[in-house]
């Protein structure tokens, strides 16, 4: 009964390591050149109408304050409601965003379950506590969330495999990773729900099992149900990394280290050090013109003969 | 979805014929009074070009691709492709873009939100290759097939099973080359992947690497301006001739005595033009020269090399010749010891030395950098000047040029001059920075080789013009002139191709000019109407 711990244990470590790899290789990209489009969120006032601080005469003059309220509602709308979606794509909106908010409840889901285990190790809480109206609103919130996310998502993605097998300007693009993905929340979807409906107990036994988990007891797991979507849900923590569904995590870049990135570059700054290091890197292009072998800043200063014609 | 060729993704490197051919009964209707319009056919290569050239996408050719003569150079040239990629994917030779270019090449999930959004894609009746994905979804597939680890089962996994030979390199080539990098497929995409990026991407690859590029954007472009001072040839010889020329006719014009200040030290603003204006559009020089003379502005022009023509073409194809040519301009500046520098009415040389070049300046070279358009605004309203807006009692509609609004924000100036000195001033739809591009943005406008400008004109083109006749449509008489203000260059040479291909004038009164031109034409001590009423 062992494995199926250390199969979760070495799912999550994997999935974790996998993320924060991920994130590593895109936080640790060197300074690049801006590339920001417009609306900028953080832009005060002008957001609204895609504006920035170059409509203003000498506009290094004034002090660049940025709308932080502006931007975290700009991502909340992004990420709860799939705004673009909806203005750019309404058709697959019906089914992206059910799919994305049953994901987000089964994440909330989770946390609760998390935290559940938590209150119950300290003595908060007992796991299946019904008797205090604060378990009583604790437990429900995770049966809703749990519920309601686990139905959405099945829902969502039927639709989506809906679209993608009958809609002329997906098929042409599919890939076999790209049903693998969703047949595989949708079994796991699926088989969660059904182990829920038959263990008449709800929740519990995911609050247990998590709860081993956290205090290293490995004590035996006796449904079957149970143990298969416990093996699915980890394999899926394993799949999850080599996916595109890693866009959960590329959006923050996407966002805030591309689009929205509009800093200016003043003498003295860390920008500046940044940018200085750059220009040091080698260059190894190969066309004539490059000059290769050379930093950046020395091709940069360095102008070739224009080609004889 | 519209070609019968393709299946798969994985066609593209394995059919051996022309992968489509354009018919333009399909590309998107246009409005009244061109319900019935019949687009000329398209100019065809020779066939003396269609032996030596690569054509095999849609049967033109951008970038004039020659054809290898054996099978060891089509070899050689698919691995220079993939060292150039692997050099794409790196630090050190690619710290310029590799965030964004990581993150667009990972991140994408074909959800297609980008797909109508793109000027090109929809005005060619939808036509696949076009489709702002497409040739992100070669490349993408192309890097984990040849530059992953992952193997066979990994690659038809990720349907990544598409060979790489030199058809697919060349028809890689001439497809980034059919996007204007206008970034409006970026604007679009809920997950922030931008498919612009990844065109000028490849665009650096063939260039950096390879050596492929339009004649018109590097050998006759960024190589011969850092060669005679300007992409047009221009040396500073010539330019101080046509800067005597534009003041003589400035005065025969309006009657106005100018003396252009050139190399002027210590001024407050050195002014840069694209150069295209001094040659083709010699009135939106003269324009500034009134408007700044009369609001008593400290400004100056350089007549020396590297600091009279804005454009840096590097911008769309090759960080190198960009920063070469950002560095000149800074270099003028400093020398000439200005407070500012002001761009002219030019997108692309907006962008380029902005923001753009923000990220490859240090120490002194951080020289102070700010648009013409708040500059304008400011003087226009700051009563220095007096106009009348009747005198620009005509039908005025704005052009957005994308990179100085799409990729800066600067939205607001322009329009609020237009709004006041224009009682007849209607907007496009849509417009500010959800605005198309005009069709000939990242170097289209200025490509003239083979038959590329008949893709341009009849297609890239199409969608802007559809907008004009949209929002001219309640007063579309021929007799009745109309103005569309493109405060940017490269979008006016577009302007003028892109009308005079649809007969514009003559069917429907459209002319184009600049910003600056309107707003002489309101001034109260110009007597005679500035803007001339005629498709130049």
């Amino acid at each position: 009964m062992i494995f199926i711990y250390l199969f979760t244990y070495f799912s999550l470590f994997v999935f974790i390591a996998l993320v924060i790899s991920k994130i590593f290789k895109y936080s640790s990209a060197p300074v690049h050149i801006r590339w920001e489009l417009y609306p900028v969120a953080h832009e005060p006032k002008k957001n609204k109408y895609g504006g920035s601080y170059y409509e203003e005469p000498e506009w290094w003059k004034s002090k660049n304050k940025k709308n932080h309220v502006a931007e975290l509602w700009a991502m909340f709308e992004e990420i709860i409601f799939l705004k673009g979606v909806f203005i750019h794509n309404r058709k697959l909106w019906y089914f992206s965003f059910p799919f994305h908010l049953g994901l987000y409840l089964i994440t909330a889901t989770f946390f609760l379950i998390v935290l559940s285990a938590l209150l119950d190790l300290t003595g908060v809480l007992i796991l299946n506590s019904s008797e205090t109206s604060f378990g009583i609103l604790f437990n429900s919130l995770i049966n809703v969330f749990g519920y309601s996310g686990l139905i959405l998502t099945c829902l969502g993605c039927i639709g989506l495999i809906f679209q993608r097998v009958t809609d002329k300007k997906f098929k042409f693009y599919n890939a076999p990773m790209d049903f693998v993905n969703l047949y595989f929340i949708l079994i796991l979807g699926v088989v969660v729900f059904i182990t829920l409906i038959n263990s008449n107990s709800g929740f519990i036994a995911s609050k247990v099992f998590v709860k081993n988990l956290m205090t290293l007891n490995f004590a035996a797991v006796n449904d079957v149900s149970f143990i298969i979507h416990i093996i699915l849900l980890s394999l899926f923590f394993l799949y999850f990394p080599i996916t595109r569904m890693m866009h959960l995590f590329a959006k923050y870049f996407t966002y805030h280290k591309v689009r929205w990135e509009d800093e200016p570059n003043v003498k003295g700054s860390k920008l500046e050090k940044k940018i200085r290091e750059a220009l040091n890197f080698g260059v190894s292009w190969a066309a004539p013109h490059i000059q290769t072998g050379k930093t950046w800043a020395e091709v940069a200063t360095t102008h070739p003969k224009a080609e004889k014609k | 979805m519209k070609n019968d060729k393709m299946n798969s993704i994985k066609d593209f490197s394995i059919i051996d014929k022309q992968i489509t051919e354009l018919d333009p009964a399909e590309f998107i209707k246009l409005p009244y009074p061109y319900e019935d319009w019949v687009d000329p056919p398209m100019k065809e290569l020779t066939d003396d070009q269609k032996n030596r050239l690569e054509h095999s996408l849609d049967g033109f050719s951008g970038i004039a691709i020659p054809k290898p003569e054996t099978e060891e150079e089509k070899q050689e040239l698919v691995a220079k492709f993939l060292s150039g990629l692997k050099k794409l994917l790196s630090k050190e030779d690619n710290w310029i873009l590799l965030q964004p270019l990581l993150l667009s090449m990972e991140n994408c999930v074909k959800c297609q939100s980008c797909s109508d959004e793109c000027p090109v894609y929809t005005a060619s009746g939808r036509e696949e290759i076009y489709r702002p994905i497409f040739r992100g979804e070669i490349l993408r597939r192309i890097i984990n097939k040849y530059m992953k680890p992952g193997g066979k089962f990994y690659n038809k996994l990720t349907g990544s099973d598409i060979d790489l030979n030199w058809e697919t390199v060349a028809r890689l080539a001439e497809l980034s080359y059919r996007c204007t990098l206008c970034r409006r497929c970026a604007q679009a995409c809920p997950i922030g992947v931008d498919n612009g990026l990844i065109s000028r991407e490849i665009r650096k690859l063939m260039s950096q690497e390879l050596g492929f590029a339009a004649e018109e954007l590097h050998k006759s472009g960024s190589m011969k301006q850092l060669e005679t001072g300007s992409s047009t040839g221009t040396n500073p010889t010539a330019m101080l001739d046509i800067v005597e020329f534009i003041e003589e006719d400035l005065k025969d014009l309006t009657g106005i005595d100018i003396k252009m200040p050139l190399d002027k030290e210590g001024a407050d603003i050195l002014l840069i033009h694209n150069f295209g204006e001094f040659l083709s559009w010699p009135e939106n020089i003269m324009a500034f020269a009134i408007i700044f003379e009369k609001a008593g502005i400290n400004w100056t022009m350089s007549s020396q090399m590297g600091g009279y023509d804005s454009v840096n073409y590097g911008l769309w194809y090759d960080d190198a010749q960009l920063a070469r040519v950002a560095l000149e301009h800074i270099r003028i500046a400093k020398e000439l010891g200005v407070n500012r520098i002001v761009m002219g009415e030019c997108g692309h040389a907006h962008k380029a030395l902005m923001p753009v070049a923000d990220r490859i300046l240090i120490d002194e070279n951080i020289v102070p950098r700010e648009s013409a358009y708040p500059i304008l605004e400011e003087i226009v309203f700051s009563g220095k000047i007096k106009f009348d807006p009747k005198k620009n009692d005509f039908p005025v509609t704005l052009h957005d040029p994308c990179n100085a609004v799409r990729a800066m924000g600067i939205v607001e100036p322009q329009r609020k001059i237009l709004r006041y000195l224009c009682p007849q001033f209607v907007e496009m739809e849509p417009h500010g920075v959800h605005n198309y591009c005009c069709g000939g943005g990242s170097g289209f406008a200025i490509m003239q080789g083979k038959n590329f400008p008949d893709w341009r004109n009849g297609l890239s083109f199409r969608m802007k013009f559809k907008q004009i006749l949209d929002a001219f449509q309640d007063k579309i008489d021929p007799s009745i002139y109309k103005y569309v203000c493109s405060p940017c260059s490269n979008c006016k040479g577009t302007f003028r191709d892109g009308l005079t291909y649809f007969n514009a004038f003559e069917k429907a009164g459209i002319i184009y000019g600049g910003l600056v031109e309107l707003i002489v034409n309101a001034m109260v001590d110009i007597e005679k109407p500035f803007i001339e009423w005629e498709l130049k």
